[in-house]
């Protein structure tokens, strides 16, 4: 009864839908809430996430996490793989290895980590690092749900690797109070790129020769 | 310079081979010391037993024996024939490093082809990119990366038993052994589109385009190991103007004649699995009027384009295209002489096919192919056809990856040359026709774990 009437423990859920230029709903997309407001916070610290390889692919293909996550590379393919990334937010390499052979790796600064494998060309992945514990991925429906945030000012912010950096929807601000549920909608403008093909399955023609 | 580099050939790839065997045992110790869900899998390979139905219909014997036939069989190997057993085996030596070897045994009696060789073999190092663009050096004998049939184990075809005219060229008679960079990068972050690159300088392969003069285009899978010597149709012995005879020739087609570097370069665009565009030049610089270890040097060079496209419902198009000339010296002797009848010639090479090919769940393959192909003297009136023809290829595929296939292939060949009647005494038109039942026994690392 006396917890329950707390302010601190306010809290209301913000659902999104991402649509493209046409009005299709657009899976997979990134969604995230950073608080305005140092009230808002209450995170229970970045738990561990996983980045699976099964079928010559990453998976799932874009993964999001809280800055200071520890991310393991597990293999479960039947070939070895040799996972990479170039990218500023985070430069590592796992060379050769099959199953569980190297330990998670911590993934501190916020930003695109893109991931490639030095053996298979077709593999391409994401991990969209985030300063906030508020983070989820749209569904095929185009639809995402950040559940119940604490009272606040928020920017929620989208992001998939399908549309160019000039082309991603400004972040949009919000409040979350009184327990009431915020909706909000995002399109984006221009064209999006096609999703990437991972080779499940056989392929008609031969990409990536023997 | 020629033998220095032909005998290297000989010393060098059993010592690659023997270098990355070695590893492989190194390696494996390696990995059964840790347990076993940390293993590094530093072993690929692909073991398979190619056998093939075939009833062939041909004027002609076939070309390895010595025949003037486009097939690899003539009417007296109608029957059961073992066409190929190889192993395509890789050795991860370091991350980014890579041995490969493809050891071949081929069963063709006659092309002096009898024990096991090596078809390519060469270390591939892939430096972890640091940046969008992914570098790869290759050193050794491999292929050009031309064909879009090719793509399986082995330089094997996943379409059919034979392949297109141009590839079935490159297997007999390319194999650049050298040094290759080549690069791919994504446009940008995010896109589909990739661009790519490569250049490469290579000794051996002088006498290339001796067997598409000589015999012509053929429609086979019988590819050449780096070892073989293979059989060619008598050449003509000249005397007062006239043929007086023939004598037996042989080809080496990967010797080094004249010790000059040939290369080949290339630009590539792709836009993900949909579409691939690929242009390039090959040019093997060989001396026309350098003779060595029984063999001429042929100066063969050429423009390749090539394109394949996955389209809706499981279909697919593959295209090439083969533009190039040959400079040579004619009525010389198998000893390297010249006759008061040698001439420096110089004829157009021509090939191109395309493909329609379609996967249906994964384990049905319809391809249809077909093939047009020229070799020709355009300078003096009138015009030279060495050979010029057109084939169909029709082959239906049932597939089960990394065990068996089992492939119908129905092909006819039509062709006309009109040096036949005067140089052999033959017929200048001909048609061949065979229908082969293939079958692929495949023994796949990655099934055994």
């Amino acid at each position: 009864m006396l917890l329950g009437a707390l302010p601190a423990l306010a809290c209301a859920d913000i659902a999104v839908t991402v649509l493209d230029a046409d009005g299709a709903p657009v899976g997979d997309v990134a969604v995230y809430a950073v608080p305005r407001t140092t009230a808002a916070t209450g995170s229970a610290g970045p738990a561990a996430a996983v980045m699976d390889q099964a079928d010559s692919a990453f998976v799932p293909h874009l993964l999001v996490v809280e800055a200071g996550t520890y991310i393991e590379f597990p293999n479960n393919d039947t070939v070895s793989h040799h996972v990479y990334s170039f990218s500023d937010a985070k430069r590592f390499e796992l060379p050769l290895y099959k199953g569980n052979l190297h330990p998670p790796l911590r993934f501190d600064t916020p930003g695109v980590v893109v991931l490639g494998c030095n053996i298979h060309d077709g593999m391409l992945g994401y991990i969209l690092v985030v300063d906030t514990p508020w983070f989820t991925v749209t569904n095929a429906a185009g639809e995402a749900r950040l559940p119940a945030l604490p009272d606040g000012d928020y920017a929620v912010h989208v992001w998939t690797p399908r549309a160019r950096a000039g082309d991603l929807p400004r972040p949009r601000q919000t409040n979350v109070s009184d327990g009431s549920a915020r909706e909000l909608r995002f399109r984006f403008e221009g064209k999006l790129m096609p999703a990437h093909e991972d080779r499940h399955g056989r392929s008609t023609l031969t990409w990536d020769r023997y | 310079m020629g033998q220095i580099l032909n005998a290297l050939r000989s010393i060098a790839l059993p010592a690659l081979a023997a270098a990355a065997l070695g590893t492989a045992v190194q390696g494996r110790a390696a990995d059964e010391a840790a347990a076993p869900t940390r293993s590094a899998g530093r072993h690929d390979f692909s073991i398979q037993i190619d056998t093939a139905w075939n009833v062939p219909s041909s004027p002609f014997s076939a070309w390895v024996e010595g025949g003037l036939g486009k097939l690899r069989y003539d009417e007296s190997d109608r029957g059961l024939n073992a066409a190929r057993i190889f192993v395509d085996y890789r050795a991860r030596l370091k991350p980014g490093l890579t041995a490969r070897i493809v050891a071949d045994h081929v069963g063709d009696g006659g092309a002096d082809a009898d024990g096991v060789d090596v078809g390519e073999a060469y270390l591939e190092w892939r430096p972890v990119p640091t940046s969008a663009n992914r570098h790869r050096l290759r050193t050794g004998a491999f292929y050009p990366p031309l064909s879009l049939e090719n793509g399986g184990p082995g330089w094997s075809s996943p379409f059919g038993v034979s392949f297109s005219a141009i590839n079935t060229w490159l297997g007999e008679e390319i194999r650049p052994i050298g040094v290759e960079w080549s690069m791919r990068r994504r446009t940008r972050l995010g896109s589909p589109q990739e661009i790519g690159v490569f250049a490469a300088g290579f000794y051996g392969n002088d006498p290339a385009g001796t067997l598409l003069f000589w015999r012509g285009w053929s429609l086979h899978d019988r590819q050449t190991r780096l070892h073989d010597r293979l059989p060619m149709p008598p050449l003509p012995l000249w005397s007062d103007g006239a043929i007086v005879g023939h004598e037996e020739q042989w080809l080496e087609p990967f010797d080094e004649i004249d010790g000059k570097p040939g290369g080949y370069a290339g630009v590539e665009w792709r836009y993900g699995r949909r579409a691939l565009v690929q242009l390039s030049r090959y040019d093997n610089r060989a001396d026309p009027y350098a003779f060595s270890g029984g063999q001429w040097g042929w100066h063969t060079r050429f423009n390749h384009l090539s394109a394949q496209l996955a389209l809706p419902r499981g279909f697919g198009l593959i295209a090439q295209w083969l533009d190039g000339s040959t400079d040579w010296l004619t009525a010389t002797t198998p000893d390297g002489r010249h006759t008061p009848f040698t001439e420096h010639v110089e004829d157009t090479l021509e090939a191109k096919y395309v493909m329609l090919t379609r996967l249906v769940r994964d384990a049905h393959r319809v391809s249809l192919r077909y093939d047009g192909f020229e070799v020709r003297r355009d300078e003096a009136p009138p015009q030279l056809v060495a050979d010029s023809g057109r084939a169909w290829t029709l082959a239906y595929r049932y597939e089960r990856p990394a065990l068996f296939d089992v492939t119908v292939e129905w092909q006819q060949i039509g062709s006309r040359r009109d040096l036949w009647p005067f140089l052999y005494g033959a017929q200048p038109r001909a048609r061949e026709r065979i229908l082969s039942v293939g079958v692929v026994l495949r023994l796949d690392s990655s099934r055994l774990r």
